[in-house]
Formats: C-alpha cells, sequence, structure tokens
C-alpha cells in the first residue's frame, strides 16, 4: 500500500476499519466527511461533470483513500461491503455529490484484480487510485449495440504489437479519458464470442481519434472513438487471447444490484410531486390516483432492492434474476418522467428549466430517463436474458 | 436472523399434509359449487394443527408469531388453492382472542369473521341502531359461528340462533359467501383491543394467499409455454411471448418483496397511518398481480384456460373471485394515499 500511495499524486491517508463500524456510525463518519471534504463544484447536476470540474472532487477522495469504495484494503481501496458501501451511495447522493469518473475505480479495478497479471496490477491499480489515469469503456459498435458479441474492431498481431483497427461507439466521456480498455476480435474465424479478447489501449497512441456526440440538451457525455493502425504491446492484453467475452461478461459483484437502485425513480417522484403543487394540480383526484400508483411502485421496488441487498450483506449469491431490478427501475423511471411531461403543459418543452429551477424541468428528467432502458444491457435484451436464464423458456 | 425463517419452514412443511406438494387440485374441483364449497373436516384438521392460534398472542392463548409466519402459510395455502376459510378464520380468532368455546379455538366448529359494512369499504362500525348486516362473509355456508364486529365490539353467535339469519351465494371459484344479519335480541359484545390492526393483518395474509395462487398459476402457465408447440416451435420460445412471462416474474417477485418487508415491519410495530399505507400498498400489488396473472394465464393457455377440466381455470376462478376481498386496489390505492399523506403532515 506504500508503494501505492507513493506512486499517487494525491497520497493516501491511512485508514481506519470502516467494516468494523456499526451502519450508523458509518453513516455519521460519511456525513461529515462530505460535508467537511466536498469541494466548491456543483451538487445535484443532472448531467454528468467533465473532468475538468468533477477533478477536485477526484483529488479529495484520492487523498483520503476512498476513491475505491469496494477494492480490498491491499489494494489501497476502503474495504466496504455491500451495506457499507450502500450507505456511502447514499449519503453521498444525500449530498448531491458529482458522479467522478468511475469506470476505473468501478470496473477496470476489480476485473484487474481478477484477470490481470501481476504486472498489470502493480503498474495500473496505483494510477487509479491517484487519478492518473481515468479510463473509458470501449465495448458498443455502431454496428454491435445489443448484439455486442459481433463486434467488428479487429486486432491483429504483428511482431512485438497488437494492431488494432475499428471504431468504439457511445464512450461514456471517452473524451475526458487518457486509457480505454475494448474488446476487440482476435480470431474471425470461430463463433463470434469466442474470438474476442480485452485490450488496454493509451488515448494518446498514434492512430486513435476521438469524435464527442452532443445529445438533445446540448450536452457531450459520449464519444466516439476511432482506432486507425493503432500499435499497442503484446502485454496489453488481459485474461488470455480470444477469452475476452468472458472478462466482460465477468459478474462485477454487487453492482449488479445497485444498478437497479431506486432513487432515480423515487428522486424523479419528488419532482413530480413538487411539478404537481407547484402547479396547482395536486390536488385532482385522477392526478392523485396516477401519482399513486407510481408511488407503489417506487416502494414496492424499494422492498425489492433492500432483499436484494439483505441477501448480499448475508453472502448469497446473486443469480440473473437480479434483471428484475434494472428492467423496473429504468421503466418506473420513464414512466414518472412522462407524467411529468403530461403535467408541465407547455413548460414541457422548454430547452432550461422553468424559473431556473430543475425540479420543473420536466423535459430534462424525460431525456435524462431516455438511456436508463439502453445502456447496461437494453431491456429487451434483459427480459430475452430473464426468459432463458430466470424462466427457463426455451430459446429458437 | 431472528428464528422467524426456521417457524415458517415449519409451518410450510406441515402445510403439506392439507396442501398435497405434488401440487393435485383433485379435491378443489370436487368441492366446487358443492355447497358449503369446502371441506369442515379439514377445516378441523387446520385446527388441530394449531394454525387458528397462529396469530393470537400468547396471553390469550394463541402461538403468537409473527406475520411473517403467517404470510408463510398463507402462500402455502394459497399454492394449493385452498378453499377453506383460513384468513378468515384467523381474523375470527384474533378479534375473540381465546374468548370463544373450546369446540370453535380448536377448529371442530368453523368461525368466521363478519365485520364488512358495505361493498368495497373497509368499515365495520354498523349502524348505529336496528338489525346489524354484515357483507361478503367467507365460507358463510358451513361456519357454525361468526365473529361479529361492530362498534360496540365483537361477539361470537351460532348459526341458527334466534335473530342470526345468514344467506349464501356462490363466487366464481366454487366457495359460498354470506351476508348475516343480526337482528332480534342485544348479544353479549366483547371488547376488542385493536380492531384495525385485526383487519390489517388480515389483508395482508389475503395478500400472501393472492401472492401463493399467482405464483401458482405463473408456473402451471410456464411449463405451458415450454410444452406447447404451434408453427413447429414451442410457444415459449417466441419473443412476445418471453417478454410478457418476464413482467409475470417482476411483478411476482415485487409482490413477493413487499408481502415480507412489510410483514417484517408489522413484526416490529409501526403507527396506525403508516401500517395502513403500507397494508394497502401490499394489497395492491397483490391484487394487481393476481388479475395480471388471471389474464395472461388465460390468454397464453388458449381456449383452454377458461375450462374447469384444466387446472389452470380453477386459478383463474381463484384469481377473480379473491383479487377483491378485503379491498379492491382501488381502494386501497385511496387508503394508502390518504394515510401516507397523514403519516407525512
Amino acid at each position: 500500500m506504500t508503494q501505492h500511495q507513493a506512486a499517487g499524486a494525491f497520497p493516501a491517508q491511512s485508514l481506519p476499519d470502516f467494516e468494523a463500524m456499526s451502519d450508523e456510525d458509518f453513516r455519521q463518519t460519511v456525513r461529515r466527511f462530505v460535508e467537511a471534504k466536498y469541494p466548491d463544484i456543483p451538487r445535484f447536476s443532472q448531467h454528468r461533470l467533465r473532468w475538468d470540474e468533477v477533478k477536485p472532487w477526484y483529488g479529495v477522495l484520492s487523498a483520503e483513500g476512498w476513491i475505491c469504495p469496494t477494492w480490498p484494503r491491499a489494494f489501497g481501496g476502503m474495504g466496504l461491503g455491500p451495506g457499507k458501501h450502500l450507505i456511502l451511495i447514499e449519503e453521498f447522493e444525500r449530498f448531491g455529490c458529482a458522479r467522478v469518473h468511475d469506470i476505473g475505480p468501478v470496473m477496470l479495478g476489480p476485473l484487474l484484480m481478477k484477470f490481470g497479471t501481476q504486472a498489470q496490477k502493480d503498474f495500473y491499480l496505483p494510477r487509479i487510485l491517484s487519478g492518473e489515469d481515468i479510463w473509458a469503456q470501449g465495448y458498443s459498435e455502431p454496428d454491435a449495440g445489443s448484439d455486442l458479441a459481433s463486434l467488428r474492431t479487429r486486432a491483429v498481431r504483428d511482431g512485438d504489437a497488437w494492431v488494432i483497427d475499428g471504431q468504439k461507439t457511445w464512450t461514456t466521456l471517452g473524451m475526458d479519458a487518457n486509457r480505454i480498455f475494448i474488446l476487440a476480435r482476435t480470431d474471425p474465424s470461430v463463433k463470434k464470442q469466442a474470438g474476442i479478447s480485452f485490450l488496454l489501449v493509451p488515448m494518446d497512441a498514434p492512430g486513435v481519434t476521438v469524435r464527442p456526440i452532443r445529445n438533445l440538451e446540448g450536452h457531450a457525455e459520449f464519444c466516439e472513438v476511432f482506432f486507425d493502425a493503432v500499435r499497442v504491446p503484446l502485454d496489453s492484453l488481459v485474461g488470455g487471447e480470444n477469452e475476452g467475452w468472458a472478462i466482460a461478461k465477468a459478474l462485477l459483484g454487487h453492482e449488479r444490484v445497485f444498478i437497479g437502485a431506486p432513487r432515480l425513480s423515487g428522486n424523479a417522484l419528488a419532482r413530480l410531486r413538487y411539478l404537481a403543487e407547484a402547479r396547482d394540480v395536486f390536488d385532482d383526484p385522477a392526478l392523485q390516483d396516477r401519482y399513486t400508483r407510481l408511488k407503489l411502485d417506487v416502494e414496492d421496488l424499494s422492498d425489492l432492492f433492500e432483499a436484494y441487498v439483505d441477501k448480499l450483506r448475508g453472502g448469497e449469491t446473486i443469480g440473473p434474476d437480479v434483471a428484475i431490478l434494472k428492467i423496473f427501475q429504468s421503466e418506473l423511471y420513464q414512466r414518472i418522467s412522462d407524467e411529468m411531461m403530461e403535467l408541465a403543459g407547455a413548460t414541457a418543452g422548454m430547452r432550461e428549466p422553468e424559473d431556473g429551477d430543475p425540479r420543473k424541468h420536466a423535459a430534462g428528467t424525460w431525456l435524462a430517463a431516455r438511456p436508463t432502458t439502453i445502456f447496461g444491457g437494453s431491456t429487451e435484451v434483459m427480459r430475452n436474458m430473464m426468459a432463458r436464464y430466470v424462466l427457463d423458456l426455451p430459446t429458437r | 436472523m431472528d428464528g422467524w425463517i426456521e417457524n415458517a419452514r415449519m409451518i410450510v412443511e406441515s402445510a403439506a399434509a392439507i396442501v398435497p406438494e405434488d401440487g393435485g387440485l383433485d379435491r378443489v374441483r370436487a368441492l366446487r359449487f358443492a355447497s358449503p364449497g369446502y371441506s369442515p373436516e379439514v377445516f378441523a384438521e387446520i385446527g388441530t394443527m394449531g394454525w387458528l392460534q397462529l396469530a393470537v398472542p400468547e396471553r390469550d392463548g394463541g402461538a403468537g408469531l409473527g406475520m411473517r409466519e403467517c404470510a408463510s402459510l398463507l402462500v402455502a395455502l394459497g399454492r394449493g388453492l385452498l378453499p377453506e376459510p383460513v384468513v378468515s378464520a384467523l381474523l375470527a380468532q384474533r378479534l375473540t382472542a381465546g374468548r370463544a368455546d373450546t369446540d370453535i379455538l380448536d377448529g371442530r366448529t368453523v368461525m368466521v369473521a363478519a365485520w364488512q359494512d358495505r361493498t368495497d369499504s373497509l368499515d365495520f362500525a354498523g349502524p348505529a341502531g336496528g338489525d346489524i348486516l354484515k357483507l361478503h362473509v367467507d365460507g358463510a355456508a358451513g361456519a357454525g359461528a361468526f365473529a361479529v364486529l361492530a362498534e360496540q365490539g365483537v361477539a361470537i353467535v351460532r348459526a341458527g340462533e334466534p335473530g342470526v339469519r345468514v344467506e349464501t351465494a356462490a363466487l366464481q371459484d366454487g366457495t359460498f359467501e354470506g351476508t348475516l344479519t343480526l337482528s332480534a335480541g342485544n348479544p353479549e359484545w366483547l371488547p376488542v383491543a385493536d380492531a384495525d390492526l385485526a383487519l390489517d393483518e388480515a389483508i395482508l395474509s389475503h395478500s400472501a394467499y393472492l401472492l401463493g395462487l399467482s405464483e401458482r398459476g405463473i408456473e402451471i402457465t410456464l411449463d405451458y409455454l415450454r410444452v406447447r408447440k404451434q408453427f413447429d416451435q414451442p410457444i415459449g420460445s417466441f419473443q412476445a411471448l418471453q417478454h410478457r412471462a418476464s413482467e409475470l416474474k417482476i411483478q411476482l417477485e415485487l409482490c413477493r418483496a413487499a408481502i415480507f418487508r412489510t410483514a417484517a415491519r408489522l413484526d416490529a410495530g409501526l403507527s396506525a397511518d403508516r401500517r395502513a399505507a403500507a397494508v394497502s400498498r401490499v394489497k395492491t400489488r397483490a391484487a394487481g398481480l393476481a388479475m395480471l396473472m388471471a389474464r395472461e394465464a388465460v390468454q397464453m393457455h388458449g381456449a383452454i384456460g377458461t375450462t374447469e377440466e384444466a387446472d389452470i381455470g380453477l386459478v383463474v376462478a381463484k384469481a377473480i373471485s379473491q383479487a377483491n376481498r378485503y379491498g379492491s386496489a382501488r381502494l386501497h390505492r385511496n387508503r394508502h394515499f390518504d394515510a401516507s399523506e397523514r403519516s407525512a403532515a
């Protein structure tokens, strides 16, 4: 751990044993931490902040040793189990903390711990902890979305290098990243899932081009990444050659539960009510009935979410049925945003929130809710998966 | 864990004596529309197993078990489409709290609850004077006694007593409900400690029964999707049906989580408004689940789903006759809204 600290731009403090704390003590610790340390940057932002905006917060988390909450302490993390991690997330969200660029801490770090070589762990993990490396995920391609395994970006071995040609898209905050991990086809002659490898690529390598994609609100949260004869060393491969699909599919532990957390829907429901009261229509019984239907859905989702968190706490294995949370949460979030649009009347279409009040921003909520049924497995693909792996229905 | 899981496991295992584990519905089918629509002998057996005193506090001679154990039992009974009026009997025992005669306490005489003043209402205070009229009394045809709930308290009256009149009507599931009129005389009114709590427990228990029968209906439907072939394919391989089947599973698990976590909260103790909001939330989901299951089961089975000879037909008939008992989803959405506004105020 000292070696990690030495390598970092933000040297970490030595940490107390958080798992030994009671939940309430830990909650108070997080609350005090956030109140004392959150920098002068936006809170409760509806869109992702760019790296130059969010960097001070990454710096604080890194310097305090809080940037990788779920990593084992031996790797420089906080060593939090699912219960404590949930408390941390809840308190960060209560305060409205901006989401940092977390692909490294959340995705790549755990993957390297499981599949990486010792040299890869020694080199890359400290650089994630310090904020020296900001990672992007290069999975989707223009013709490989839900059918990700049909991806066409090629990597060919040439002497001491992999040579990469192709294109990735919908890369979240890729223009802020200095490194990207990609899935590339290394054997076109076998079944499509069997010929894919997992590679690490520096964004400043010759032949890498980035083009931001603006969304309807004018924010660029995604980008396209082009690879034109990009050469990376052979040791950029994680896991075995042609074993990339298994790595990408590897279970990301409790992240699969947390992606279905009820907070997005819960926050949207609070905005729906706020908007209804601001419009002076909350006493309409028809609206109350529709509001109540949505409220009941949010509360039942919360109960189901808590049931999964209890399973995690008890060390139970989470099965493929966890997809229920993400499907229901994202569709519910959208139904609430639909209701907000209707309620907002003609102000629904305004580019900026009415009176500058983000809680009245129906279009912002509606647009923010759209990607949730698309990324991380579209609702349609997840229902296919449920049919096969949960309901044991026949395949065609 | 605080021991409830082990209790629940033992209760559910013992339920196999009443509800066959192979899921056979022959007994249920044979009892349809044959008054009283259930078996008093099986009811007595249920009494022998101690289930009738499950939710009665220990100080009143009951088992004093919590709502999670109770819900676990009712899910198992719902899976078997049990026709005996257990939820109403549990409510009756809970209201009378050990004060009934022995033949009622042990289940040799069936006692059910007569509480409801109006259709789709939870009012039980009754009229200020004159006859007392109670609607939608479960299992009324075979009941030898009734726990009549009113503003004055609870009265235990026997069927056939002077002034006690019961008219029965068949339900779609082949059981019979009753309308009870209590006219002459003045029954002995016993005080009831917390009738609202007892009624909320019954609503939650009935929701668990609906969860059980819905789970069963979904299983039967999924089995059918795996074997029924059209266009040379099992119909369960069609994506349109797969996506609808996944929705059944989603609603099922939401309902299960809501029931058991609400049961745990009730066991820990809640204010009356929070309890009403929570229980009404559960009943809304359970009624919605049962009706969703019924619609999809019929559509996915095709015409066979509307017949008595198919097991799924019995499940569907049970769902449509039980979904609104103890309050429709509409009633409970309104009650949830009012109660949560009060508790937030």
